[in-house]
């Protein structure tokens, strides 16, 4: 248990080191940042490693299974390289709605029809892996978003609406798969997209473009104003829930979701990987449905905020 | 295209970066009270004894900002590009290198700015003060600067200075910030044409009507100045920052290495350069490592080392092929699995590499240790010393407040016996290789008055502690040693500490 909050607060950390970076004068440190990724990777497989899982859960008894997940201890979990099985844990997972994952990550994606190469598109594995993540998550990130609201501002007068699926509309404990539509997916990259480097202020799209987001950069118009009348219901519902550490690890949970997908480079040690990811990567973007593609493949997606900015760099 | 920012903290024109300050008088680098300390030591100091030789500091340049530049500027500068807070940060030491005979030390600053210092002559009234480095140039090498394709700035910081070996009168070294080589010329000049025909002494044109006799021009002495030119700028070769330049031994090229590739450059020749390594993936999402620091062998001219961030060194040919992406020998050591933890990769990775001067063993310096390797094996290195292994258990703390990313330097000295490297709470250490004896010393105006002898400290990592030692949590890390040079033949050191530089000499008597 200690483990999980040692490695939750160093993720915390990480993520704010990552997201401070973008401001740094002369430019992101590749070094630097590559090595809070490397410990950003470390602290996640030890969270999710974890074999006390009921922390991150918000209001749902049973705690998720972790497909493939092997049951060593905290120590042997991040003790030891990444073992095999939670990497395909990660990307497949085996819980028994097979469907639901691929359809959350379709779902996610179909949302934004546009945004399909976006960074902020779950993978059907890591939806399914953190489904009751999800519920703790909706409350959580209300929390996220009010203190990312600031950081969205900016970019938000610049007429680029924040991008990812529009907020489910209830909160609720069940699995993905019992909400309508869209919505249901979580707004789970919402504090992500706040959390990553964003571009340097000078030319965020241009930057965005250049790095394959490009067709990222033009979201439903509609999602934005949706998500206003959206957020209110939520808020009271969250607040009154869950505790603010349970809110707080789901948040994480998620956001290393996100973020994970950013290290797949780093989890894959073959060539052959690889390629797999360049060829995720380039159909991402321009995948007519997405969704099918995040079946197909047992890679992690790559399309990340932390290969936009080294990229763009 | 490049925006040029105005020098910001040169005072006035008399530290314009062509014409220098005359000789031997003390330029902004000496301590505000005066003269440096005087090297003395006359009671008996046994081998092995660092006494300090002088301590230079560079004074706060915040009120030249407000004195100089008016309102739009400041205010340009200051939200943009030049934070207030830059002003004192512009004076922190970023690199120090003493030259091939040691007779120079130059040192490179955050603000863009060289200042050489030169050995006091021995002089016979003066014995004493052998050993003392005078302020001998200081110049503005880099600005910053800004690159609008990218919207991104280009920090002046010069991040590292090496020198050529002297082949003439003058001086030459190549300085170096993120993304730009320079190659200055330092020479002196101590006598002046006199008696020219069409200008009169103070250089305005005369009417040569007026001229009516014809006279030959002179030279005569003046006072002995030292200038400093830019001779080459190797720009625009480098996409990442620029994190070593070394020097071959057949003093025709050089390499600069960024983080994920280094380029070869021939020094007459600047809009071309040789990539010879990149470990660039074609996806940048595979990124695992990152160079961070290499150099040439010091004899054999086709040779180059180069450290990586995952705590590996390779050593290539360049006989081999063109591009050195294969390496000819691969030195790692195996990964202690009991020390495993999150910060593992972090402080294993490398922070830099030095030949010996024999050229038989590298030296790597990572977060806790430094570790000497001989070329022949590849699979361990021969010595391991523990520079601060009290930190191992700070570690995350040392993660939130950014320390653990600190990028030590070691350095051999001139017989390849002794190794150096820096801590915090402006220690540094010194390992000896023959007796194994180590000694943590301080580099601090409080502990060390003139003429004395430094002091050995301790730092006391659990229970009693005794009365001079220290104890971890009372370290300062915002003092740390990060640059350290040992001159060439002789013991004497120069100490980087933020903005102070410190000079040491071994006395024996």
């Amino acid at each position: 248990m200690e483990f999980k909050l040692e490695a939750h607060r160093i993720v915390s950390i990480s993520l704010g080191k990552i997201y401070n970076s973008r401001g740094q004068r002369g430019g992101i440190k590749l070094h630097k940042n590559l090595l809070v990724s490397l410990v950003l990777r470390s602290a996640r497989q030890v969270y999710l490693s974890d074999p006390c899982p009921g922390l991150y859960l918000a209001g749902s008894p049973v705690p998720p299974p972790q497909p493939g997940e092997p049951a060593a201890g905290p120590p042997a979990g991040w003790g030891e390289p990444p073992p095999p099985a939670a990497r395909a844990a990660w990307p497949e997972p085996e819980t028994p709605p097979g469907a639901p994952p691929a359809r959350t990550a379709g779902r996610a994606v179909d949302a934004e029809p546009a945004a399909p190469g976006a960074g902020d598109t779950l993978q059907g594995g890591e939806a399914a892996a953190t489904a009751e993540a999800e519920a703790a998550w909706r409350r959580a990130e209300i929390r996220a978003r009010g203190g990312g609201r600031g950081r969205r501002g900016p970019r938000r007068r610049r007429g680029c609406a924040p991008r990812g699926p529009p907020r489910p509309a209830p909160p609720c404990a069940c699995p993905p798969g019992g909400e309508a539509g869209p919505g249901a997916l979580s707004c789970a990259p919402r504090p992500a997209k706040d959390e990553r480097p964003v571009p340097p202020p000078g030319c965020p799209r241009k930057r965005g473009a250049a790095a394959g987001d490009g067709p990222a950069d033009c979201p439903a118009p509609g999602s934005s104003p949706l998500k206003k009348p959206r957020r209110h219901p939520e808020e009271p519902a969250g607040g009154a829930a869950a505790e603010e550490e349970e809110m707080e690890t789901g948040n994480v949970a998620n956001l290393i979701s996100i973020f994970g997908s950013s290290f797949s480079g780093l989890l894959r040690k073959s060539p052959a990987g690889g390629r797999e990811e360049a060829e995720a990567e380039e159909s991402g973007p321009e995948a007519a449905e997405p969704g099918q593609i995040c079946c197909d493949q047992p890679v992690l997606r790559d399309i990340n905020p932390w290969s936009t900015a080294i990229v763009a760099f | 295209m490049l925006l040029s920012l105005p020098a910001l903290h040169l005072q006035t024109s008399e530290y314009h970066p062509l014409f220098q300050l005359p000789h031997g008088r003390l330029g902004p680098w000496c301590s505000p009270t005066g003269s440096p300390a005087p090297l003395s030591c006359e009671t008996g100091c046994g081998e092995g004894s660092w006494i300090l030789v002088c301590r230079l500091l560079v004074p706060t340049q915040v009120s030249l900002l407000s004195m100089e530049e008016d309102i739009d500027t400041r205010k340009i500068n200051n939200s943009f590009l030049r934070d207030h807070s830059y002003a004192t940060e512009a004076d922190i030491i970023s690199t120090v290198e003493f030259n091939h005979t040691g007779e120079l030390l130059a040192t490179g600053d955050k603000g863009g700015r060289v200042v050489i210092f030169q050995r006091e002559q021995e002089s016979k009234n003066q014995v004493h003060r052998r050993g003392e480095y005078n302020v001998y140039s200081t110049f503005q090498s880099h600005e910053p600067e800004f690159d609008y394709l990218k919207s991104l700035e280009i920090e002046e910081k010069i991040n590292k200075i090496r020198w050529l070996p002297q082949q003439n009168a003058a001086y030459f070294l190549l300085s170096t910030n993120d993304k730009t080589v320079k190659l200055w010329k330092v020479s002196e000049r101590d006598k002046r044409p006199e008696g020219y025909n069409l200008k009169d002494e103070e250089g305005r044109l005369r009417d040569p009507a007026t001229i009516t006799t014809l006279r030959v021009p002179v030279l005569r002495p003046m006072d002995l100045m030292v200038e400093a030119t830019p001779r080459r700028v190797f720009a625009n070769a480098h996409t990442y920052h620029i994190n070593s330049i070394s020097v071959n031994s057949d003093y025709e090229t050089y390499m600069s290495a960024d983080d994920l590739r280094i380029n070869l450059w021939n020094f007459e020749i600047t809009n071309q350069s040789f990539n010879i390594v990149d470990i660039k993936p074609a996806n940048m999402e595979e990124l695992t490592e990152v160079i961070t620091a290499a150099e040439f062998h010091p004899h054999h001219c086709n040779t180059f080392v180069y450290s990586s961030s995952k705590g590996t060194i390779r050593l290539c040919d360049m006989r081999a092929s063109a591009l050195c992406d294969r390496h000819t020998k691969f030195f790692e050591e195996p990964e202690d699995p009991s020390n495993r933890s999150f910060f593992s990769e972090i402080i294993s990775s490398i922070s830099d590499v030095k030949f010996s001067h024999s050229g038989r063993y590298i030296m790597t310096r990572d977060y806790l240790t430094v570790k000497v390797w001989d070329l022949n094996m590849e699979n361990r290195p021969i010595e391991t010393y523990q520079v601060h292994d009290y930190l191992r258990s700070k570690l995350c703390s040392l993660y939130e407040n950014d320390c653990i990313f600190d990028k030590f330097e070691c350095v051999w000295n001139g017989s390849d016996s002794v190794i150096m490297t820096g801590s915090y709470n402006n220690f540094f250490r010194m390992f000896d290789r023959n007796t194994k004896r180590d000694v943590t010393l301080e580099a601090s105006r409080e502990n060390s008055k003139p003429r004395a002898i430094l002091k050995p400290r301790k730092v006391c990592v659990g229970g009693k502690r005794r009365k001079d030692e220290i104890s971890v949590d009372s370290l300062d890390f915002s003092k740390k040693i990060l640059h350290t040079a040992w001159h060439p033949s002789e013991n004497i050191i120069a100490v980087a500490a933020t903005n102070n530089l410190y000079i040491f000499q071994d006395k024996v008597n």
